[in-house]
């Protein structure tokens, strides 16, 4: 009985099926979303998953000049990168499935594995594009990164531990983070945005400039498994930042509506700016992300020495 | 400087319904000088063939079966046709029109791209001379 | 597997833009020399969608010449054909009708309304902002639903005749069109308002692709990518064709010649084009629409020039007495302002790189001519469809 709930987590939910099939309904509604606020139709329900049959169905070329072992393996780490970092989270409401003291960390290294596999799947290939879309993916990575852990480090050092489970019970219990945080909060959205590529963080992956950026040479399953990664990664990024911030997940509902809302205002903010080049990507995020972070968790950790209860 | 200045756009099309026309099942109505499909009208036609000398695509032809007695088939090549309007400018006796209602020409066989106009008699013998053995839909044939 | 050989100059990494690159709407090729993210060098290659329409106008006569003209291009097509009116009238030496003129001039507007709220929408989709590109894109369909109205096509009109115009405007179009015209007005001022205070926006256009005074004179730089940079040169104003004497139109300058000037210029143009075309619905003068072009136009040679959304547009007709022409030779504005991409592009980001592209507003269908090279040692040589085909696929083994 031990071994039969480990594989059904690892399968079926909160990783797996669910996660997947949870994907591309977030991409959906996101591209919907979007599609709205441009005063446009948007696509059917069904096509982020057509687009997935799509491409696993599609031949899978292999540049000449590639490590192939590195090529085909790549994508594959990064999916399962980005679900099992979705096996720490309280994915749909429900306590997460394994849990232990320091597992944020964890799930943010696992969240970020996919963009690191993304640089070096990009790194691998020989097109001028791949290599500097991967040089920007990796320059995006080093300089959101911080900042994000910050902010997300705030309400732990409310909550006074690291594990992401007793979070979410803290949040649940008492004010809602964001009233107490909001500068953490907004540098904590803005971070996924970056971590996810979503406008306008999307220079590494610019389709007008370096056409696909690192992932320009990958086709089929290789292509599909990075695509289905990233939704992945959406659904764990909303749940972590609305678990922490909006009050905690306690049931399916509140799940559903509170990442919801938080894709609605991802989608507002999408459609609001133009692309930022690379270099004001960094001057953005270390100028200013960086310093609002530190401020945030030096207000928080005075307050908390000084015994103030929120 | 604002960031964000296409922010009263965003949120007006939040709550409206959007632009985007759902063809085929709305179909805006088409303009009165919508230059669509051509037609022609036998009875007026005397045979000058200006609308086929300036044509800048051959999409006209007219096979003569009877000069004196005025029995013409027009041979028309909805393919060929760049839909410009220079022969309906061209006829004096206005016997050619461009449809404003028959704009949806796409099809997925050839034959629907080949069109005769005329008399029916006239027609039916045009093509009776071209599926004989050896005949052809010409002026020569 | 291949061997990866190493490249001779290991400093320089070359990135090519085109020939199928998301960032162009038709094929040109490209290749920026960049260190890091910086651009060092850039080399242009055109030539992609040579049509060969100079010399298959040889072949027809003048009246199935203008609808042939007429689609060298898609968004300056009705100015194209024109040109070639004006060429060919002024051979024939007829004086058109000033209503047809007026007319004439009204679908030239529009014509610039069309192209510029399109390249509003192309550039914005160039600097990530999509949602520019919609919202302007959305509202262009209101200028070809009237250029429709008027004209019966969306795009590729069809207005001229040699001699005038096919069609008329009447009361009710004249209506449809003011109102279409007081709807994008407001429109037209949101996005100047978009473009010069969103602070991301601003950050891609100002002070980037810098243009000068200096550079856009050596390099013959025509149309709204001259008068960005200052350069006082509009053939509106300066040589009126059609009914521009009737019309005046007012010279639209700025003096930055960065990329946000450009977007500053064509905007103002647009405003320019309002007011211009609800000035020819006020004030129509009666008459004729056509005039008789004989078939045959006498012998001699005549140009014209007018102002594409582009810039300058120079036609060269030659007659020899026949229903064909002898020789047209087509001289669009795109091809001027190719170089100064050269000159504008070294020192800035590769990110740059598409929106100062676009910011010329290239039309490459326009622009593929062929040019007689003379070498003082060799004959003159032409190369038949066999020998071009050969070439190519030795070129490409």
């Amino acid at each position: 009985m031990n071994t039969v709930f480990p594989i059904l987590a690892l399968l079926i939910f909160p990783s797996g099926l669910f996660v997947l099939a949870g994907g591309l309904v977030y991409e959906w509604a996101d591209r919907k979303l979007i599609a709205q606020l441009q005063n446009r139709i948007g696509p059917r329900w069904f096509q982020p998953l057509a687009d997935f049959v799509k491409l696993l169905a599609k031949e899978e070329i292999i540049p000449d000049g590639v490590n192939p072992g590195l090529f085909i393996g790549l994508p594959i780490v990064a999916l399962a990168a980005a679900l099992t970092a979705s096996l720490y989270v309280p994915m749909a409401g429900l306590a997460p499935a394994f849990s232990f003291q320091g597992d944020l960390v964890v799930t943010l290294y696992l969240l970020s594995m996919m963009t690191i596999c993304i640089g070096l799947a990009g790194a691998n290939t020989n097109d001028r594009f791949s290599l500097v879309g991967a040089t920007r993916a990796l320059t995006q990575l080093f300089s959101y990164e911080a900042p994000f852990l910050l902010a997300l480090l705030g309400p732990a050092i409310l909550a006074g531990t690291w594990n992401i489970g007793q979070i979410n019970a803290y949040s649940q219990t008492h004010l809602w983070m964001i009233v107490v945080q909001p500068v953490g909060f907004v540098v904590a959205l803005v971070g996924l945005m970056g971590k996810l590529e979503l406008p306008p963080f999307d220079a590494p992956e610019a389709e007008t400039e370096i056409v696909s950026g690192a992932l320009t040479e990958y086709s089929g399953r290789g292509l599909a498994l990075f695509r289905i990664g990233r939704d992945v990664e959406l659904l764990a990024g909303l749940t972590l930042i609305s678990a922490f911030y909006l009050g905690g997940l306690s049931n399916p509902i509140f799940f559903v509506l509170k990442t919801g809302v938080l894709l609605l205002v991802t989608a507002g903010l999408q459609s609001l700016f133009a692309r930022l080049r690379i270099d004001q990507t960094v001057g953005l995020w270390w100028r200013i992300g960086a310093l609002l972070a530190l401020a945030q968790l030096l207000v928080l950790i005075v307050l908390k020495t000084l015994g103030v209860s929120l | 400087m604002t960031l964000g200045a296409m922010l009263s756009d965003v949120l007006t099309s939040f709550f409206k319904k959007n632009s985007t026309r759902r063809y085929p099942f709305e179909k805006l109505p088409a303009p009165n000088r919508l230059r669509g499909k051509l037609f022609w009208d036998p009875a007026k036609c005397t045979g000058c063939q200006l609308c086929i000398k300036d044509c800048p695509s051959n999409a006209i032809e007219l096979i003569v079966l009877d000069k004196v007695s005025k029995r013409f088939v027009l041979r028309y090549h909805v393919d060929r046709c760049t839909y410009c309007g220079q022969c309906v400018v061209n006829c004096r006796f206005k016997c050619l029109n461009m449809s404003s209602t028959d704009w949806e020409l796409a099809s997925t066989r050839k034959e629907p791209f080949t069109v005769y106009y005329g008399k029916d008699a006239d027609v039916d013998a045009l093509l009776a001379k071209a599926t004989a053995p050896g005949g052809s839909a010409t002026n020569e044939g | 597997m291949t061997e990866m050989q190493p490249s001779p100059h290991p400093e320089k990494f070359i990135v090519p833009i085109g020939p199928q690159h998301p960032a162009l709407k038709e094929p040109g090729h490209f290749e920026f020399t960049v260190d890091g993210e910086i651009v060092t060098g850039a080399s242009i290659r055109l030539g992609y969608v040579h049509r060969g329409i100079e010399k298959a106008t040889e072949g027809q006569n003048w009246v199935q010449n203008l609808y042939l003209l007429e689609r060298i291009c898609g968004i300056c097509s009705h100015i194209h054909a024109l040109a070639y009116c004006l060429g060919v009238e002024k051979l024939a030496n007829v004086t058109v009708p000033p209503r047809a003129q007026a007319i004439r001039i009204l679908f030239a507007e529009l014509e610039r309304i069309h192209s510029h709220l399109l390249w509003l929408g192309v550039s914005a989709h160039e600097a990530g902002f999509d949602t520019l590109f919609m919202y302007s894109w959305r509202d262009r369909e209101t200028v070809m639903e009237l250029l429709e109205k008027l004209s019966g096509n969306r795009v590729n009109y069809s207005a001229n005749l040699l001699g005038g115009v096919k069609f008329d405007v009447d009361q009710e179009q004249s209506d449809a069109i003011r109102k279409g015209l007081d709807f994008l007005e407001e429109r037209t001022h949101h996005y100047m308002k978009v473009i010069t205070t969103d602070e991301t926006f601003l950050g891609r256009t100002r002070n980037v692709g810098i243009l000068t005074n200096a550079q856009a004179e050596a390099l013959g730089a025509v149309g709204p990518t001259a008068r960005a940079s200052g350069v006082p040169r509009d053939l509106r104003v300066e040589s009126p064709y059609a009914a521009y004497d009737q019309y005046p139109v007012k010279l639209v300058l700025d003096h930055r010649g960065d990329l946000e000037a450009k977007f500053v210029v064509r905007i103002n143009e647009l405003l320019e084009s309002y007011r211009l075309i609800r000035e020819i619905l006020e004030t129509l003068p009666a008459g004729d629409l056509t005039v008789r072009v004989p078939r045959r136009l006498p012998e001699g040679e005549a140009i014209s020039r007018v102002e594409a959304p582009r810039g300058e547009l120079f036609y060269f007709l030659k007659s020899n007495g026949s229903d064909k022409p002898e020789r047209i030779k087509v001289r669009t504005p795109s091809i001027c302002n190719f170089s100064t991409i050269a000159a504008v592009v070294i020192g800035q980001n590769l990110a740059d790189v598409p929106m100062i592209l676009a910011g010329i507003d290239p039309c490459f269908s326009c622009n593929d001519r062929a040019v007689t090279i003379r070498r003082s040692t060799a004959q003159d040589e032409a190369w038949s469809w066999e020998d071009l085909r050969r070439y190519g696929n030795e070129y490409y083994r």
